[in-house]
């Protein structure tokens, strides 16, 4: 029946938190949640390819249903890991306001990736700003408010430019359907707007700001939707696109990737809050797909595609695992962690599967797409981009080779974490089940390269080719020796960190001085003046005859004073009285209707009032 | 020691013929090189203390 109805997901989960409200805090709660969750994923798993639900309004045809292979694709996973979120949050939240968020959040993001037109698009983008902003408020920390405020602010620019780039797109085009844009400022400004939600550096820094201060469940949602709704509106829009500099085309948005998956690695590394870390993987991480995407070519945007639904299993069990630990421990920094495999061991198990999936070990998930993506940069030529992308796994298994031994292995005082439990049931379903999946399509690449966008090329794609297979093995076996070779060069620090933000706080306060000083000052001077002219103008207005003897008087005065004494100028001054209305109301009437009939006059003259 | 002995057997696989294994072990030790350098040279720029926004 849902099949024949062809229900937008989007739906179910705005409904989902308009009833949850009016369920309390109990199990009738947890009941709508769970089948939110799966009524959600039988909608997203029962679409089939069509546009529908074409809304006509001024004009336009608004698309709330387009679905094709790529669309599809980011509807499964979505969906999928959204139940998953869902399950997972069951015993952690409390505040009802912060399932509404994640609902809003969750279906926007699949109202976008099923929106057919961009102004729909722009619609849910923006309900995902600020649905997802809830999250991190919902944590009710100083820390969480301000950097949900800067996280906001980043959003807003980018809408913006977002929003910009859409209406000179129609404006040229008149087209507002989703696809490839013409060069121009359109181009520019919708880059930027796609830029600021896929973390294009340097317009990442709200990413590794906000996602830690999120709830613990809101960072498992928020590790999700943002960053890879930016991914599919790329590949939509820009796939393979290239910039002009000095009049030769160069794969911006590729060699951006290769940029993002070097540069999030360096600054995970140097991480000791452990959802911090992860956050920066996701810059480093959605690097791989924006290559994908920037190469262009149908084995590239296979494997960016690939690299999204890989990456959102992975990292979303990256984030449940340290939520786990933050849940049980309080503690979220890796100095203060440690130990606690044995206390958490089904933890421990997920955390090390999303850890060896996320390095591209061999035989788990992250293995196959990012083979996909270098295979694809080595195909087009960009040999650099290859190297990049290579060097940015042997950072990667670094990372996170440092994060699952300073957690989970590394010895510790046995009084520590004396009192540490595993984590919730609910928790470990959900990380069990999403584990699952990672080693499922590490081990049976064939169930992704069904539902890829391009999937004939995807059955040719050779995973296990035995050179690439060995090359990665020895490529992490050797990174495996640096790391115990090396360990005390990378063991975590409690320090604090600068980003590039660093220099957008400089700034932001330079401009907020500028604001409060130089501008106000000058504001008060024109305000001054303004007011003065004011003054004058209300003085002559009360009777203009005696104000302009009276003006005339002053100024004759000054203009004689090198020929009279000052005794006679004084006396001349003294003559000069204040200006009073000596006008009844009714002249002043009259003078109105006079100025009025004149007005008319000249109207009719020039024939304005002719039709 | 282990570092060197790795850095050892790439060359000789180089040597030897075996240019793509020797190839992804040294890209692999100068990768951890690199990112060792990278770290330390940023934390030049860090400072120390709770990180606290």
């Amino acid at each position: 029946m849902i099949e024949a109805l062809n229900i937008p997901p989007v739906l179910v989960y705005l409904i989902g938190a308009a009833l949850i409200p009016l369920m309390g805090r109990g199990r009738a709660r947890k009941a709508l949640l769970v089948a939110v969750a799966v009524i959600g994923l039988a909608c997203a798993f029962s679409l089939r390819s069509q546009t529908s639900w074409v809304v006509p309004i001024s004009g336009f045809e608004l698309v709330f249903l387009h679905a094709d292979r790529l669309s599809l694709i980011m509807g499964y996973i979505f969906s999928f890991i959204g139940a998953a979120a869902i399950i997972y949050s069951l015993d952690v939240v409390r505040d009802t306001g912060e399932y509404i968020c994640g609902l809003l959040y969750l279906g926007s993001a699949l109202g976008a990736v099923f929106a057919g037109d961009f102004f729909t698009l722009y619609v849910f983008w923006e309900i995902m700003a600020f649905s997802s902003l809830g999250l991190i408020w919902y944590s009710r920390t100083e820390r969480a408010k301000n950097a949900g405020m800067r996280y906001i602010i980043f959003h807003l620019f980018g809408g913006c430019a977002f929003l910009a780039g859409i209406i000179i797109h129609f404006m040229n085009t008149g087209d507002i359907a989703i696809g490839p844009v013409e060069h121009g400022i359109g181009y520019l400004l919708l880059l930027i707007g796609v830029g600021v939600n896929t973390a294009f550096i340097p317009l990442h820094t709200w990413l590794p700001d906000s996602y830690p201060k999120a709830t613990i469940a809101g960072a498992v949602f928020m590790s999700v939707y943002t960053t890879k709704t930016g991914v599919y509106v790329l590949a939509r829009t820009f796939p393979g696109a290239e910039v002009f500099i000095l009049g030769h085309p160069f794969h911006f948005v590729a060699y951006m990737g290769g940029l993002m998956a070097l540069y999030g690695v360096i600054f995970a590394l140097m991480q000791n809050d452990v959802r911090k870390l992860l956050s920066y993987h996701i810059v480093s991480q959605v690097g791989y797909m924006v290559a994908g995407i920037g190469i262009g070519t149908a084995i590239g945007i296979n494997g960016g595609i690939a690299h999204v639904f890989n990456h959102i299993l992975y990292k979303a069990l990256l984030f449940m695992c340290m939520g786990a630990v933050i849940y049980r421990t309080g503690k979220m920094n890796l100095t203060e962690l440690g130990g606690l495999a044995k206390k958490m061991p089904v933890t421990t198990i997920a955390c090390v599967i999303a850890a060896l999936s996320i390095s591209g070990v061999v035989g788990f998930n992250g293995y196959i797409s990012k083979g996909m993506i270098i295979h694809a940069a080595e195909l087009s030529h960009m040999h650099i981009l290859a190297l990049a992308l290579m060097l940015g796994s042997v950072g990667t298994f670094l990372s996170f080779l440092k994060l699952t031994y300073f957690t989970f292995f590394r010895r510790t005082d046995a009084e520590a974490v004396a009192d540490v439990k595993e984590a919730p049931l609910s928790m470990l379903v959900a990380m069990s089940v999403t584990a699952f999946f990672c080693v499922a399509i590490g081990v049976y690449p064939k169930m992704l390269y069904m539902i890829l966008p391009y999937v004939d090329v995807a059955m040719h794609y050779d995973a296990y080719a035995p050179g690439h297979t060995a090359g990665t093995l020895q490529l992490l076996a050797m990174t495996a020796f640096m790391f115990v070779a090396l360990k005390v060069l990378i063991a975590p620090h409690e320090r604090v960190t600068y980003d590039i933000d660093y220099l957008y706080r400089k700034a932001g306060r330079g401009i907020i001085w500028f604001c409060e000083k130089p501008l106000m000052a000058f504001a008060n001077a024109i305000d001054g003046v303004l007011k003065r002219i004011a003054d004058s103008l209300v003085w002559f207005s009360k009777n203009p005859a005696a104000a302009s003897v009276i003006l005339l008087t002053t100024t004759s005065t000054r203009l004689m004073r090198p020929y009279t004494s000052k005794e006679a100028e004084v006396k001349q001054l003294k003559t000069i009285e204040e200006p009073r209305e000596r006008l009844s109301i009714g002249t002043g009437v009259l003078l109105v209707l006079l100025f009025f009939l004149l007005y008319l006059v000249v109207m009719l003259i020039h024939g304005w009032l002719a039709p | 020691m282990v570092l060197g002995i790795m850095v050892l057997v790439a060359l000789a696989l180089i040597l030897y013929e075996q240019q793509t294994a020797g190839f992804y072990l040294l890209y692999g030790a100068m990768g951890v090189g690199f990112f060792v350098l990278a770290t330390n040279v940023l934390s030049l720029i860090q400072r120390e203390g709770k990180q606290d926004d």
